[in-house]
């Protein structure tokens, strides 16, 4: 399958199970054709609504799933679900058990799910989520759900391509609620305690709206729901509060497949085969002319940049190359350069690449480090590259090199991703 | 414990002689253990077990601790039941086939259902190729009367393979009803009405969702406890777990943990436990094992009197006694070879005798792959015969006891069932255990582990992973398949009595059961029992509760 | 992407008996498969379903007692979902003359109990291969 025939497109823009199926599979084993797939039915995404649940092991979310199912059925919509299992790291192979969990409602003809193993993905899981998603997007289905378990970065960054993320979690955790706090509650539009008919369910309740009044104040609040999946009890509510999380934060805007693959990008290099390549290479080249003249636009407005010298050597779609020769207006009272002007040449790199999607990200959080002074005359280059990027937070590491390519500093910066545009509208 | 054994100077000298001549002799030596975990070394003697603890550990049978037998007689008084549990396409053919082994000396009933009947459907909601393949197709009253025509069930004890929610219980009380027998001289035993061994071991039995189980059980208990009053309700089953791969001490332990659980619940409900305990049976599997599966059950004796007097405080000795059905166990028996498979059912037979049960199924040598020829049948049943009147193993009571290899098994199978007890204690009990997923993994383990020593062929299996011969497929017994035409009628007949039964009647019974269903304070058993006489079918039955109280669903786990 | 067959282990008909199933489920995963795992009595439109959505190179039927007889009816609905790569094995206990039958109505293959496990996964990846090269020819 190398080109991708109308016939088989409408096969798959009509929903044909088998069809649906075998693209699918063709996504997932990174067939020559699965790029012609995504090319042909990029035009007609942006419908579905795309839900990510995960949470810890134990927290019921397959049957929470079933549950949602037979509550969507009942709006008259269809429904897929993503559900990804852990493969063994030794052996590769998985069994792929959530659907069977995910009982009687997965029989219904309006129900599609599709197990994928966690390993094993050229391009890595992310990308295979995100273009599997975009397929049953085509599909015409209402809703997908992605289920995940657990809170490991390559589970949180698929959630990432969701538009409405559900964190689920069991009642009674204690110690376990600080553990989730780390990562997952950073991502959730939706927090829900399952198992809301055990005794140590309110009380979860209550530890999750504490955490989150110690959070900074985001745009939307998160609402904290209780579900008894098994008993029906908070489901029409949970899937009222993610049809208005969709309503007011946009569907189809998930980040989908290019930005899976930027933060994947680095790890299939060297893993995939040239012509999957190739596409990748051309499709990220035009996102990234496109974001070069952004950042070139935003740094032409920076005073303090023009003021300290900087000059903008390369940008693109979440990195950013920036550079300064030390001149005598930036040593310090040693002779070698001022820490600040270093910090400032990082600084800059750092806030071109967040700000390279097109939103407003601003630095909330960042630490150099010195390795080597750098002197008068030197050429410093800043490079920043996207180390993690969620719906509301951003990671960058900037390495600050001299012209011999020494390592002179190393710099870490947390953006908080505003809903923003950095740049008015087109007119 | 034991006091040290002090061997004389010869003695001692001849322990040291035999160390020598046994390093000498063996050459390489293997680790040994058996099924349950426990390292087994080549030689037993008094340093092991010397009888000083004999009168707590060991005893005299018919007394606490139990440990030689639960009667003061055992099989010298009164010979093992030989109950084979048969069950085969309609009630006709079963009947035939039930009056033939009762003249070649089966002395009880035993009725497995079709697999159809297992899962709670009526024959006619399930594909024809299904049917009586398994066992005996019985839906109504009609089918149970047919079923046992010419059997005095006011003397035969009869016992109905069908837990929550007994239906053919129902249909056994409707037709003692309309043979003018009393209900209280019906005997016989609600066999395999443990619905958390169904459970955990996926078996077949799985129409109700597992609250739904539980409760229905307590209503059915307490029901036989007032009604039917030399009725056992309550089998606790070893079996299920045991082929599914759980050790024998693990099968006992899981086994000894449900009894605890249904009587916790029992308690709950109100009962005295001097009221229920004396109805509890048990129901295991035997395997090749030999004396490994005599040790665990002498050690399940001994476990069982310490917990009725010292959890429930019982009295009456008859809550002490461990009663036990025991079934050779088909997970040993091959496919290749099958004639082979008699003398392994002997092994087994032997070691269930030996082990002191109350009554034995032997399989036919053919029961590993369909239900059994009438040939194998037979050659099941003279086995039983040959064991008990030629080999004469009825002579003397508990025959092992005092052997050091088996009184030290004893206690080290003793330990083993406690640790897994404690497992289950931890999880709060069976129930919560069960619930959890934890006992299923452990059981999945234990199979996994095992199946390794057969791939590996660390464990021979005769004609599969070694002594593998050419085989002549005519030696092999093909599967006795229901005649066709009779099944036809059969589900000809049931069509045309559920047209000329009174609907209004069945109409009102299954409201009654809805409503008994929903009440918390009814007796849901009482309803069925109701709807039986009524004339409602087994599926109607099962349907109406399943609506009611839920559908049992199945863990995947693997 | 690695060569991993995607195999649903399965019970159809009436017997719940699974410790053979998940056995084999359990191997298959150990040597690298991708095992879509279910209880017994699933129906069989529900296992046409699963076996179109989840793209299985392989349906593995569990059978005990006499749930073979209906394994031509899976066979059929296969077909007339229009599954014709995909290859069923029966697993279990098979008596020789309905062999004959099972094999002739299209099962791919019997195993019979005692077979040692790993004769079930190398005879799985051969046959996966030879699906896959057939879909890629198609």
């Amino acid at each position: 399958m190398n080109a991708v025939t109308p016939q088989a497109l409408a096969a798959i823009r009509a929903g044909d199970r088998h069809a649906v199926a075998r693209t699918i599979t063709a996504v997932e084993n990174g067939d020559p054709g699965a790029d012609a797939v995504a090319h042909a039915i990029a035009p007609h995404l942006g419908r579905a609504h795309v839900i990510g649940i995960t949470g810890a092991p134990g927290a019921g979310k397959s049957t929470l799933i079933n549950a949602l199912l037979g509550e969507f059925l009942g709006r008259g919509q269809r429904i897929a679900v993503v559900a990804v299992d852990p493969s063994s790291p030794i052996t590769g192979g998985a069994v792929l058990g959530d659907r069977v969990r995910m009982g009687e409602h997965g029989s219904h003809e309006h129900v599609f799910i599709r197990s994928v193993s966690s390993r094993g993905h050229p391009g890595g899981l992310s990308r295979t989520a995100a273009r599997i998603v975009d397929v049953l997007d085509a599909a015409g289905f209402d809703t997908v759900i992605v289920e995940t378990v657990g809170a490991g970065q390559s589970e949180v960054a698929i959630t990432g391509l969701a538009d409405t993320r559900i964190v689920v979690c069991p009642p009674g955790l204690g110690d376990d609620v600080q553990a989730i706090k780390a990562g997952i509650l950073e991502i959730a539009d939706i927090l829900v305690v399952n198992k809301g008919d055990l005794a140590a369910a309110d009380a979860t309740v209550r530890d999750l709206h504490d955490m989150l009044r110690l959070r900074r104040r985001t745009a939307t609040p998160v609402p904290v729901l209780k579900t008894s999946a098994t008993r029906g009890d908070g489901i029409a509510a949970l899937v009222d509060a993610a049809l208005a999380h969709a309503a007011a934060a946009g569907r189809g805007q998930r980040r989908g497949s290019r930005a899976a693959e930027a933060d994947e990008g680095a790890a299939a290099v060297g893993r995939g085969a040239a012509p999957r390549r190739a596409a990748h290479a051309q499709r990220s080249k035009d996102h990234d002319a496109q974001a070069a003249a952004a950042i070139h636009r935003l740094i032409a407005r920076d005073r303090f940049v023009a003021a300290l010298g900087i000059r903008c050597v390369d940008a693109g779609a979440g990195h950013a190359t920036v550079s300064l020769t030390v001149g005598a207006a930036h040593l310090n009272f040693n002779g070698t350069c001022h820490g600040g002007v270093i910090f400032a040449l990082a600084d800059t790199a750092f806030g071109l690449a967040s700000n390279s999607h097109g939103l407003i990200a601003a630095g909330i959080d960042a630490h150099i480090t010195y390795h080597v002074a750098a002197q008068a005359g030197d050429t410093l280059t800043a490079t920043a590259t996207e180390v993690s990027r969620t719906r509301k937070l951003g990671v960058y590491r900037v390495d600050l090199t001299r012209g011999d390519g020494t390592l002179i500093s190393s710099f870490t910066g947390t953006v908080y991703i505003t809903t923003r545009a950095n740049e008015p509208g087109p007119g | 414990m034991n006091k040290p054994f002090e061997p004389t100077v010869q003695d001692a000298a001849g322990e040291d002689r035999w160390h020598r001549d046994y390093a000498a002799g063996i050459g390489v030596d293997r680790a040994v253990t058996n099924r349950s975990g426990v390292a087994i070394k080549p030689l037993y003697t008094p340093r092991d077990w010397s009888g000083e603890d004999f009168g707590d550990d060991v005893g005299y049978p018919g007394q606490p601790p139990y440990t030689r037998g639960i009667y003061a007689t055992m099989h010298r008084g009164r010979t093992w039941t030989q109950r084979q549990l048969i069950g085969l396409s309609t009630p006709a053919d079963y009947n035939a086939r039930l009056l033939g082994i009762i003249s070649q000396g089966a002395t009880a009933v035993s009725l497995i259902p079709c697999n159809s009947v297992f899962r709670g459907y009526d024959m006619d909601e399930v594909d024809a190729e299904l049917l009586g393949t398994c066992g005996v197709v019985v839906n109504t009253v009609d089918h149970m009367d047919a079923c046992l025509s010419g059997v005095d069930i006011g003397r035969t004890s009869c016992a109905m393979n069908d837990p929550s929610p007994f239906t053919l219980h129902a249909f056994l009380l409707a037709t003692a009803k309309r043979r003018g027998v009393a209900w209280d001289r019906i005997r016989g035993t609600s066999n395999q009405s443990d619905y958390l061994s169904h459970y955990v071991a996926n078996h077949m039995f799985f129409r109700l969702a597992l609250p739904a189980a539980r409760r229905v059980l307590q209503d059915h208990i307490q029901f036989c406890n007032r009604h039917v009053p030399q009725w056992n309700p309550m089998s606790v089953v070893g079996q299920h777990m045991q082929q599914a791969g759980a050790t024998p001490a693990e099968a006992m332990a899981f086994t000894l943990a449900s009894a605890l659980q249904v009587a916790d619940d029992c308690v709950a409900r109100g009962m005295a436990p001097d009221e229920f305990l004396p109805r509890f049976t048990f129901f295991f599997d035997v395997s090749l094992s030999f004396f490994e599966e005599i040790a665990r059950f002498r050690a399940g004796r001994r476990i069982w009197v310490r917990l009725t007097r010292e959890r429930y405080g019982a009295k009456d000795p008859r809550s002490w006694r461990f009663k036990f059905h025991a079934q050779t166990s088909g997970v040993d028996l091959t496919r290749a070879q099958p004639h082979n498979n008699i003398a392994r059912v002997t092994v087994q037979a032997m070691a269930g005798i030996l082990g002191g049960l109350q009554s034995l199924h032997t399989d036919a040598y053919d029961e590993a792959l369909s239900c059994p020829t009438e040939f194998g049948a037979r050659i099941a049943v003279a086995t039983q015969n040959i064991l008990r009147e030629e080999a004469h193993l009825t002579d003397v009571i508990d025959p092992l006891g005092g052997s050091y290899y088996v009184e030290t098994l004893t206690n080290e199978m003793e330990a083993a069932i406690l640790r897994s007890m404690q497992l289950v204690a931890n999880a709060g009990g069976m129930y919560e255990a069960v619930a959890a997923g934890i006992v299923q993994r452990q059981i999945g383990d234990s199979a996994r582990r095992f199946q390794e020593t057969i791939e590996s062929g660390a464990q021979t299996v005769v004609g599969v992973n070694a002594y593998r011969t050419e085989e002549d497929r005519s030696a092999r017994p093909s599967l006795p398949k229901p005649d066709p035409q009779r099944m036809q009628e059969h589900l000809g007949a049931f069509a045309a009595h559920k047209a000329a039964r009174s609907s209004e009647a069945v109409a009102r019974a299954q409201d009654a059961l809805a409503r008994a269903a929903n009440d918390a304070k009814a007796n849901v058993y009482a309803a069925v029992v109701v709807a039986a006489e009524a004339g409602c079918t087994h599926g109607e039955i099962c349907g109406t509760l399943r609506r009611e109280m839920g559908f049992g669903h199945v863990q995947a786990l693997v | 992407m690695e060569f991993r067959p995607k195999v649903l282990v399965t019970k159809i008909g009436l017997d719940g008996h699974d410790r053979g199933s998940r056995l084999v489920a359990a191997h298959l995963r150990d040597a690298g498969m991708e095992v879509i795992y279910t209880p017994p009595w699933q129906a069989i439109p529900a296992v046409v379903k699963l076996a179109t959505e989840e793209d299985v190179d392989v349906i593995g039927v569990s059978s005990l007692a006499t749930d073979h007889l209906i394994v031509p009816k899976l066979l059929a609905a296969l077909r007339a979902a229009g599954l014709t790569d995909v290859a069923v094995i029966v697993g279990g206990i098979v008596p020789d003359e309905d062999e004959e039958m099972l094999l002739a109505a299209g099962v791919a293959r019997v195993f019979h109990p005692g077979t040692a496990l790993d004769e079930i996964s190398a005879y799985i990846r051969n046959v996966t291969a030879m699906i896959r090269a057939g879909r890629v020819a198609a």
